[in-house]
């Protein structure tokens, strides 16, 4: 099996975003990256169901809704990838007793799904206005046939891959907060990957900087 | 006096321990507890295994069943994982449909069989299109004392290495069929996968092999599947505070170890059988 | 999470308002909200956005065994889905009230309607049909979802195109999108729903009610309607009684809202259809709104690597690389075997003693020689000489009090009770063995 090797494959597909699209959810989001899309709508903090309460912080909820049909268990094994990564990054100790749902809705999945889902849910997370350590993006990165890296791949890509990973990485030290792999590879594959995702993160996070500042430059 | 403090400050009452590189159970930072693992519990299963891990027992059976192969894999047979956490093991699970870490259980244990190939499910088909097996891997946990996720493995990969599937023949004229019951054979493990967990306390500290109390109150879990060819099969960290590389590199040395401890318990008590008969 | 009470004030504000000829968004009474259809990227997948209200329907297909009654139908299936991100009141997984009635609504006006050809969904008589099925997402609840949800499925189904399939014997091959063209649908015509809401008990009527609408009315009048005139499906709820004159007013309206909504749909499609031939790229990331300040969109960009290997070769070679031997793992008995001297399960304790011993017997003749294992050997036999005041180190209540009061009488006590019962359970294994 081949090791991977530099490639020019490393790249982001074309994305975007639009922040509070929704009027009612508190906060709201669609990412799109190539033709993978998700939008994501925040509720809360709201009163919360007893059997639910947590005394010392927010109970954060993550449903995650597919195109066709019912969750199933693949969701939810997505659903707790993402719920844990906001537990971390939003300061939940500031409204004990409540209760923060965060929905994502699937618009099309074309690879990368679950970093979509995580850039998704960190711009609604910012436009609900909650409170956050740092700030949160996804990196998908794949080991093709040849052991090339491909960034943020497309589902076809995926398919190809012997290898597939995805990392959250946060805002303040560039670490990883998230990581879901599928398939085998090296060490050294691994640790190359995360060194991508770390530099790709920049690009992803100067790109929310950039949609926030564009945001609020009217309502200064 | 202890107890209470235990009680008020259980946070306090770790990182007191910590403070010291020990556990409040007087293992080290990155020490497993006893791993036990007896093979062909179940009679009745085609292969089964119970592992104990300190208190944590989970118990594994694997039911083969015939069925037809699917229209976009004619050629393959299938492996359905399933972990359940019933009431009995742990008062934090009620009753009725599995809860959100029983499904992300079941899910994490699919996603290893898929990435490490410990068998390939073209070895479970009978005749391309029309017949194949499908092998029902129960995982069942007992005792509820934390990391699952690796006695699960364990406990998986022995009862597959002790499965046992009879021959089947098919008879020509009645295109039917038959089970020679007498006649059984292993099935071939292609890779030894071998989880280790971990759990990172105040941001920062790293332990192996979490009770569950220490579960509930780390900042976030970590697990690293490797195999015998040091490959990893899965690094899963469902979110928590963030880790550096170098971090997951240290996590990732001692999993390599684990592995070979592992196999090298799984290799030993499956030959301890063998020689029996 | 529970929706917000709609306060008094509000609600006699919005009646007065409405007694007045005034609505709260500035239309007037007859006036529709502005609908938008978008397409995305599948075949089948249309959002419909009507006001705020936004409504999502996919379809996908699959082949099955027709139902017994009828072997030559293809089958439709509507799903719902009022997803939580709608409104707070919805739940996730749970058959709500509502959600049964705007399905039952929607099986009524597109399935009951038969505007759909099923006959042509067959494939193989009495052996396998095509089954449509219909999901419609609910994104946003800003009022009259019935009509939205309607509009965003016959738009879908319009939109839609099914795998084409050959026959050969009893053979049956399903074709990719990349094989043959997948074929569309054939739609008879397009049931389009109108919805009413009346006032103080039907003295007002205001057509697509919004939200705040919808929770102060006394009833809906929802009609059904194709662009020929005729009418699907009529229904009244929430028990108000109308007079034949109302209803025929309503219809009137209904049908040139109607015949308005059809012609949107048509160009809609007609638009998707132009640009998917010109290859042009369609789907979400072109239909997000470039002029809003909210929005934002940025190129593909290039991920600079030119260090990565050598960070990736830093950190794996920095770590120590782990020991190749790893200790030998006890046997005790055939079936049974045991790793690690770290702590013991604290359930039959006494059991896993007699196991150890019998493992340490193991090993001491040939496993793994060493210092260590004879250490183990002497505190075994220690073990064995303090049947009465055994020393257990995974004991957790006693480590404890170790610990922090090294000189407590209390647990001489606790030991003396626990290694009685201890010993009472010894004897009756013995027994049972």
């Amino acid at each position: 099996m081949m090791e991977v090797c530099g490639s020019s494959n490393v790249t982001l597909r074309e994305f975007g975003c639009e922040q509070s699209l929704l009027s009612r959810p508190d906060g709201s989001a669609s990412f799109v990256q190539g033709d993978t899309s998700v939008m994501a709508g925040v509720y809360g903090p709201a009163e919360v169901k007893v059997s639910k309460e947590i005394y010392d912080r927010a109970t954060l909820e993550v449903l995650i809704q597919p195109k066709v049909g019912l969750p199933s268990v693949r969701e939810r094994s997505q659903e707790q990838c993402v719920r844990e990564t906001c537990e971390a990054a939003l300061q939940l100790s500031l409204h004990p007793r409540s209760s923060l749902t965060l929905i994502l809705q699937l618009l099309h999945d074309d690879g990368s799904l679950l970093s979509c889902y995580l850039n998704a849910a960190c711009m609604a997370l910012m436009d609900a206005g909650l409170p956050m350590n740092c700030l949160f993006c996804g990196v998908t990165c794949a080991i093709n046939k040849e052991g090339e890296i491909i960034t943020d791949p497309t589902a076809a890509q995926e398919k190809e891959s012997r290898a597939l990973m995805t990392f959250a990485i946060d805002s303040t030290e560039r670490r990883v907060m998230m990581s879901s792999t599928k398939g085998s590879f090296s060490v050294h594959e691994m640790q190359r990957c995360i060194a991508v995702s770390q530099k790709a993160s920049e690009k992803i996070f100067q790109f929310y900087r950039d949609s926030v500042r564009r945001r609020y430059s009217k309502t200064l | 006096m202890a107890a209470g403090f235990k009680t008020a400050e259980p946070l306090e009452y770790h990182r007191s321990f910590l403070k010291e590189n020990c556990r409040p159970d007087g293992r080290e930072l990155f020490d497993f507890r006893t791993t036990t693992l007896n093979i062909g519990s179940i009679s009745t299963a085609d292969g089964s295994a119970l592992v104990k891990m300190g208190n944590t027992t989970i118990i594994c059976g694997i039911k083969a069943e015939l069925a037809n192969p699917t229209v976009e894999a004619p050629d393959k047979g299938y492996i359905v994982p399933n972990v359940d956490l019933p009431p009995l093991c742990s008062s934090r699970f009620r009753p009725g449909p599995p809860g959100e870490q029983a499904q992300a259980a079941s899910q994490f244990i699919a996603d290893v069989i898929e990435s490490s190939e410990v068998i390939k499910t073209e070895d479970l088909c009978i005749e391309r299109g029309k017949l194949c097996w499908v092998l029902y891997c129960d995982m069942m946990c007992l005792d509820y004392d934390g990391n699952i996720l690796d006695a699960c493995i364990i406990a998986l990969l022995a009862a597959l290495k002790n499965t046992q599937l009879p021959e089947i023949t098919i008879n020509q004229e009645t295109c039917t069929p038959e089970v020679n019951l007498e006649k059984r054979h292993g099935l071939h493990i292609h890779k030894h996968p071998v989880g280790a967990s971990f759990c990172v306390f105040d941001h920062s500290i790293l332990i192996v092999d979490p009770t569950a109390e220490e579960e509930v109150l780390s900042t976030a879990q970590l697990t690293v599947v490797t195999d015998e060819e040091d490959r990893l099969c899965s690094v899963h960290k469902p979110g928590g505070t963030s880790l550096s590389g170098e971090k997951l590199q240290e996590c990732i040395s001692r999993a390599t170890v684990r592995q070979r401890e592992i196999q090298k318990l799984i290799d030993k008590v499956i030959l301890s059988v063998k020689t029996m008969h | 999470m529970k929706d917000t009470p709609l306060s008094n004030c509000e609600r006699d504000f919005l009646l007065k308002a409405i007694e007045e000829k005034k609505r709260l968004d500035g239309r007037q009474t007859y006036d529709y909200r502005k609908i938008k259809i978008t397409f995305g990227t599948d075949y089948g997948c249309c959002f419909v956005d009507l006001g705020k209200t936004r409504v999502m329907a996919q379809v996908s297909s699959e082949l099955v065994a027709p139902k017994e009654n009828r072997p030559n139908e293809g089958i439709m299936f509507f799903n719902t889905e009022l997803s939580p991100l709608a409104s707070p009141a919805f739940e996730q997984g749970r058959q709500s009230e509502l959600s049964v009635k705007l399905n039952r609504q929607l099986e009524r006006c597109l399935r009951n309607s038969k505007c759909i050809d099923t006959e042509s969904l067959c494939v193989v008589s009495g052996e396998k049909v095509w089954q449509i099925r219909v999901d419609v997402h609910m994104l946003n609840n800003d009022g009259n979802l019935m009509d939205a949800a309607t509009i965003a499925a016959i738009t879908a189904l319009c939109h839609f195109r099914r795998p084409d399939v050959s026959i050969q014997g009893e053979e049956v091959t399903v074709y990719s999108v990349e094989e043959r063209d997948p074929i569309p649908l054939s739609i008879y015509h397009m049931p389009i729903s109108v919805s009413f809401s009346f006032f103080q008990q039907g003295t007002y009527l205001l057509v697509d009610p919004s939200e705040r609408e919808e929770r102060v009315m006394d009833g809906l009048l929802m009609i059904a309607m194709n662009k020929h005139r005729e009418i699907c499906y009529i229904q009244s709820s929430g028990g108000i009684m109308l007079l034949k004159e109302q209803v025929m007013r309503c219809s009137k309206i209904a049908s040139v809202k109607v015949s308005e909504i059809t012609e949107l749909i048509t160009q809609a499609l007609l638009n998707d259809k132009n640009a998917r031939k010109a290859g042009g790229r369609g789907g979400f990331a072109e239909s997000m709104p470039q002029e809003r300040i909210t929005a934002l969109k940025m190129d593909e960009t290039p991920v600079e690597t030119t260090d990565v290997t050598e960070r990736a070769n830093d950190i794996v070679k920095k770590t120590e690389a782990p020991p190749q031997t790893v200790p030998s793992p006890v046997v005790p008995a055939p079936g049974v075997g045991q790793v690690g001297l770290g702590l013991q399960n604290t359930w039959g304790i006494e059991e896993d003693d007699d196991d150890e011993e019998e493992g340490m017997g193991e090993e001491d003749s040939g496993e793994e020689a060493g210092g260590k294992v004879a250490k183990m050997e002497v505190d075994q036999h220690k073990k064995e000489q303090q049947r009465g005041d055994v020393v257990e180190i995974s004991d957790s209540e006693e480590e404890e009090v170790v610990i922090l009061h090294p000189e407590t009488p209390v647990p001489k006590n606790q030991k003396g009770s626990s290694s009685h019962q201890k010993g009472a359970a010894t004897s009756k294994k013995k027994q049972k063995k």
